[in-house]
């Protein structure tokens, strides 16, 4: 038989102003299966958890009601009271009758009517709670981070460092990411290699630091402690342990002319190739689609073609056979970081509602290029060693012009937010120009200039102060080839006036955008993309670097447009978290979680076609013999989250979630 | 039916299967029946009578009949969607059964109807029917019919019905599910009714109430639909078992048109095509939602 | 609102005061409530909240047992399409509610007596919009003690 207490907290005036408090005691008092009914107060001073406590003592109560404030705010208190009382936790709840009920009623006598309703609500579902134990799992202490751009780099040491072990993930041949293709960086005009290769090799060499480049996540089964990671491990045909980077293949290589990903299409690489000088691994890879060996073999062909870099190579380290591999790894908890993209200009686009800058003629024209390639001709190891030479003559431009904007804040084009960083990329662009050709003009053509940020907005006015960039409020609606000049047709808004100029060389601020195949990928960790497909923070400012999966946590521009600054700071971020999360040996869960019913299960499983954490397992129920029965739905508690909608789902009604059992809610409806 | 018969003899001859489920001329007209031998084989028959849908003798339910062995079951296009609906809720293995398809056109609303097929005792289902030519098959038989005719009658109900005001509606179901004696001949006669332990069943806590008063009848009448929603293949066997005249099949069928309407849904024999409800689209519709 | 006008006239003394009946998730609806009374938005005070943890968790047979138990009207809310925190579970939920809707509205259910929202954590004040048009809307139907006493009925 039950025996439960019902404390009516008065919250102060809070409570007591709207709600008869006593009234609520007395009336609870009288519901069967209730022994004790008091107000007080403040039930969650040390005053009025005492009396809570005295009373599951003194009346062996067998379950608790705290009817006040909502349960978000004071269900770990009481909870804990009761559990100090030698009462299971899970035998208290509360009745919220200050949110939903004092603070929002004025009449006194109904909002008192509905404190006791809400109250005989929680008392007919307590008497039917059940003791819960919180779920204890082991937990994986190693890191798994996806992408190894700066973000990743971060993540990956800081956790190293930490003293745990880190699988650090990258489907390029080489770690650095975008930061490596960087000239220099805002605010401080450092050069972006001097500072990133150091930290590059730091991650190479890391005793802790498991590298696994040319790869990509496959699947990824498990929780939060307990993943289950395969990564495929892509074949670079070249044997990574017999390569020791000399590059005579390289050099041997015919087919050179293939443009340079890392240079962004200026420069030109060769089939078998390293992406950059500095590249960690310093391990080439076979472009299977261009090289003329791998192209004669995709044509049937059986007689083994060119092989000039297996000949030049000297340790037998090119393996034309390698395949690729799937390579499963435990780990305990997952840092999403695989960085952006450019918005592509072009035609072609990456996602349906996104729709190009056709009438700016980029790919048409040359001398239109985006802001990447215009960190290559920045960079000292770019392809014209650092001289702003444009793209069709090589000719030094005497006046450029930079576009913000392009893509970004243009729902119209597909895109409504700011890629945040082209406002200071931009100004850092006039700055290189200025210093590089100091006869020049840079023009900028903008919106709003967002300079937000620790000597961001310093850095802009230098670039107009002192290096003469000239910014024109406006947008430019076509560029167009005129002899060898770019014609920009714009609007000056500030003026009001049309406005066409010739330019030598354009250069866009392309919005920035998540990887393409994020969604995918998050797919297959199961964390939630906003529409332009960046992962969702957990919460936006609390939670900013959790995802709503427990155990996977994000970094850098796979959330948001992010500068280096921001990506690594969530990186160190999300590795604390990681590190928090393994500085326990056990993780305790709460254990609301899907229960099946062995005897009533039919085995249809529409209750795992309906999980969205896949915590739906096939169990054999056989007879003694051995023999088979039926195959029945299992839930694995450590990976269920406990929303219940295979509850919902089950024609039986053989799934029960703890906690919140069909019993307990029709013993709250039939209370009405 | 000459092809049938030959095929069904030997298939258990060959000892393929232990027993064949067809259909064969009975005292009320055609009915089931369960050929052990050759000989039975030569009592099969297909024909517009051939309403019942013999896919409910797969049900994992129907444990008599499994002792039996290895079965084969002749079946029209929708008896070959409910077998993709065993399939897809893992209630039958394909290897377990040997699926001999005909080809259907159309069927009476009875089983001893008789002349030509018109609109007036045509089964509502056949109309427009997509699956006259079942491809979850093992076996097809037969040659292709023309198409049946299109029944009105129940689509002018439905039509008629939803013209009522709610009060007036439930006055009509007041009235046709107060017969209802909660014989469950409806859940038992049913392909898709799966459960081992049905939800009207369970009496901790109790979700239908069982006594066969009004208000248990309308949630009872209420979860059979929603549990057949989008699942159903509207071979109208719950209707033809009821004793008491529920038009089940206008539930049904109201329920067919919602699915059809919302999320594109047609009955199909295709095992691996994914059921409406436990899928969902981020874009489904959502004008009844505030 | 409505509601508020309506208190400022004393109801009768057995002036009809609906009952309803809300399932809302635990995350965004139940929060969103939660803030409503952070803001002191007075609201009709015939709403009482069941709490789950997802509209996923909610068995539209439980908007029926609802009315068995002689609930006038009922509200079911959770969390916006893609606001989920079980990523899922109100997609599931809306594709099973979009159908039992149809349902009992076709068997006769009025479905002004049940209202279906997404209101999310930050949504305090259209949580009391919901609570008050339903009630309103309700408190006009009058009373739906018909499917409470069809077992009478028979």
């Amino acid at each position: 038989m039950a025996r439960i207490g019902v404390f009516v907290c008065h919250c102060g005036e809070n409570i007591g102003r709207t709600v008869d408090c006593a009234q609520v005691a007395e009336a609870c008092g009288s519901f069967p299966g209730v022994v004790h009914s008091v107000d007080y107060k403040y039930m969650c001073s040390d005053p009025g958890q005492l009396q809570i406590k005295e009373a599951i003592k003194e009346k062996g109560l067998t379950g608790v009601v705290v009817a006040a404030c909502s349960p978000h705010m004071h269900e770990k208190t009481f909870r804990k009271a009761a559990a100090a009382a030698g009462l299971n936790p899970f035998l208290c709840e509360m009745a919220n009758i200050r949110e939903h009920c004092s603070w929002i009623h004025e009449d006194r006598a109904r909002a008192t009517a509905k404190a006791i309703d809400l109250t005989r609500f929680i008392v007919e579902k307590v008497k039917r709670n059940q003791p819960l134990v919180p779920i204890s799992i082991p937990v994986e202490r190693r890191a798994l981070v996806i992408g190894a751009g700066i973000a990743g780099i971060q993540a990956a040491l800081d956790i190293a460092d930490g003293g745990r072990e880190v699988i650090l993930v990258e489907k390029e041949p080489s770690i650095g990411g975008h930061m490596s293709q960087l000239s220099e960086t805002f605010p401080t005009l450092d050069c972006s290699q001097c500072i990133l290769t150091p930290r590059m090799v730091e991650a190479f060499q890391h005793p802790r630091i498991k590298l696994m480049t040319y790869s990509e996540v496959e699947s990824l089964e498990g929780y939060i402690g307990n993943f289950a990671v395969t990564i495929r491990k892509k074949a670079r045909s070249v044997d990574d342990e017999l390569c020791n980077g000399c590059g005579d293949c390289q050099s041997a290589c015919p087919v050179k002319k293939i443009p340079s990903e890392f240079d962004a299409g200026l420069g030109k690489r060769t089939a078998i190739y390293v992406p950059f000088p500095q590249a960690v691994p310093n391990i080439p890879v076979i472009d299977r689609e261009r090289c003329t060996r791998f192209k004669a073999m995709r044509k049937g062909k059986k007689k083994e073609v060119c092989g000039r870099c297996l000949k030049a190579c000297g340790r037998e380290a090119i393996d034309f056979a390698q395949e690729d591999r799937l390579i499963t790894e435990k780990v305990g908890a997952i840092v999403f970081a695989t960085g952006y993209q450019l918005y592509s200009i072009g035609e072609e686009q990456p996602r349906e509602h996104l729709s190009g800058y056709g009438e700016y003629g980029y790919g048409e024209i040359p001398d239109v290029i985006d802001g990447m390639q215009f960190e290559r001709l920045a960079s000292a190891s770019g392809p014209t060693g650092g001289r702003i030479e444009r793209p069709s003559d090589g000719k030094e431009p005497e006046t450029v012009v930079f576009l913000q904007c392009v893509g970004s804040r243009d729902p119209q084009k597909g895109i409504d937010y700011c890629s945040k960083l082209c406002c200071m990329y931009i100004a850092k662009h006039t700055m290189l120009y200025r210093h590089k050709v100091h006869h020049g003009r840079a023009v900028v053509f903008y919106m709003d200039v967002r300079a937000g940020g620790k000597g961001y907005d310093e850095f802009v006015r230098r670039a107009v102060e002192e290096d003469g960039a000239e910014y024109v409020r406006g947008r430019v609606s076509r560029l167009y080839r005129a002899g060898d000049k770019v014609r920009v047709c714009g609007f000056d808004t500030l003026s009001g006036e049309p406005l066409e100029m010739d330019a030598d060389m354009v250069v866009m601020a392309t919005a920035i955008q998540p990887q393409p195949g994020i969604e995918s990928l998050a797919q297959k960790l199961s964390v939630s993309y906003d529409k332009s497909g960046f992962i969702n923070e957990a919460h936006p400012k609390l939670k900013p670097v959790e995802t709503n999966t427990a155990g996977i946590y994000v970094a850098g521009a796979c959330q948001a447009p992010r500068d280096i600054p921001d990506a690594v700071a969530m990186a160190s971020a999300a590795a604390s978290k990681v590190l928090g999360l393994f500085s326990n040996e056990e993780l305790e869960r709460d254990p609301c979680v899907a229960q099946v019913d062995e005897t009533t299960c039919s085995g249809c499983f529409h209750c795992e076609r309906v999980c969205p954490y896949g915590a739906v397992e096939h169990l054999e129920v056989r007879d003694r013999g051995g023999n088979l029965i039926k195959v029945i739905a299992k839930v694995n508690q450590g990976v269920c989250q406990g929303c219940g909608t295979c509850q919902a789902t089950c024609p039986s009604k053989s799934v029960e979630l703890l906690g919140f059992t069909d019993a307990q809610i029709f013993a709250a409806i039939n209370s009405l | 039916m000459q092809e049938l018969v030959d095929l069904t003899s030997k298939l258990l001859q060959n000892g393929d299967v232990n027993v064949v489920i067809g259909y064969e001329e009975g005292p009320r007209g055609v009915r089931p029946v369960v050929a052990a031998t050759p000989d039975d084989c030569r009592r099969l028959i297909f024909d517009h009578r051939a309403v019942h849908n013999l896919a409910t003798y797969l049900s994992p339910r129907r444990k008599h009949l499994r002792v039996r062995g290895r079965a084969a079951v002749v079946l029209k296009g929708c008896d070959a969607a409910a077998v993709a609906t065993l399939l897809r809720e893992r209630q039958l293995k394909r290897d377990d059964v040997v699926l001999i398809g005909v080809r259907c056109g159309g069927v009476y609303r009875t089983t001893t109807a008789e002349g030509a097929l018109s609109a007036d005792n045509v089964a509502d289902r056949c109309g427009g029917c997509a699956l006259r030519e079942p491809t979850l098959v093992d076996h097809l038989v037969g040659d292709l019919p023309p198409e049946p005719p299109t029944a009105g009658q129940r689509a002018a109900r439905i039509a008629a019905l939803e013209e009522l005001s709610p009060a007036e509606r439930f006055d009509y179901w007041r009235r046709s599910l107060a017969d209802c004696v909660r014989c469950n001949a409806c859940r038992a006669v049913c392909p898709l009714c799966v459960c081992e332990r049905c939800v009207a069943d369970k009496t901790d806590p109790q979700w239908i109430e069982s006594s066969p008063h009004l208000r248990g009848n309308f949630s009872w009448h209420m979860a059979r639909a929603l549990h057949l929603a989008g699942r159903c293949v509207d071979c109208g066997e719950c209707q033809r078992a009821c004793p008491a005249g529920i038009p089940l099949t206008v539930i049904n069928g109201k329920v067919g048109q919602v699915m059809g309407a919302r999320f594109g849904f047609r009955p199909t024999d295709d095992p691996d095509a994914p059921a409406p409800i436990g899928t969902f689209d981020p874009d489904d519709s959502q004008e009844f939602i505030r | 609102m409505s509601e508020a006008t309506a208190t400022r006239t004393p109801p009768a003394v057995d002036a009809f005061e609906p009952k309803i009946i809300a399932f809302v998730c635990n995350w965004c609806t139940y929060t969103g409530a939660d803030l409503a009374g952070t803001s002191r938005l007075q609201m009709a005070p015939n709403v009482r909240i069941i709490r789950l943890p997802c509209t996923g968790r909610i068995d539209p047979l439980f908007i029926v047992k609802a009315f068995e138990r002689g609930a006038d009207g009922v509200i079911v809310s959770g969390c916006h399409p893609g606001d989920c925190h079980y990523t899922a579970g109100n997609f599931h939920a809306r594709r099973r509610f979009a159908v039992a809707r149809e349902i009992m509205g076709f068997l006769g259910i009025d479905l002004d007596r049940v209202t279906f929202s997404w209101v999310s954590a930050s949504e305090g004040g259209k949580w009391s919009e919901v609570v008050n048009e339903t009630t309103a809307r309700v408190r006009k139907l009058g009373p739906f003690n018909t499917y409470r006493d069809l077992v009478a009925g028979s």
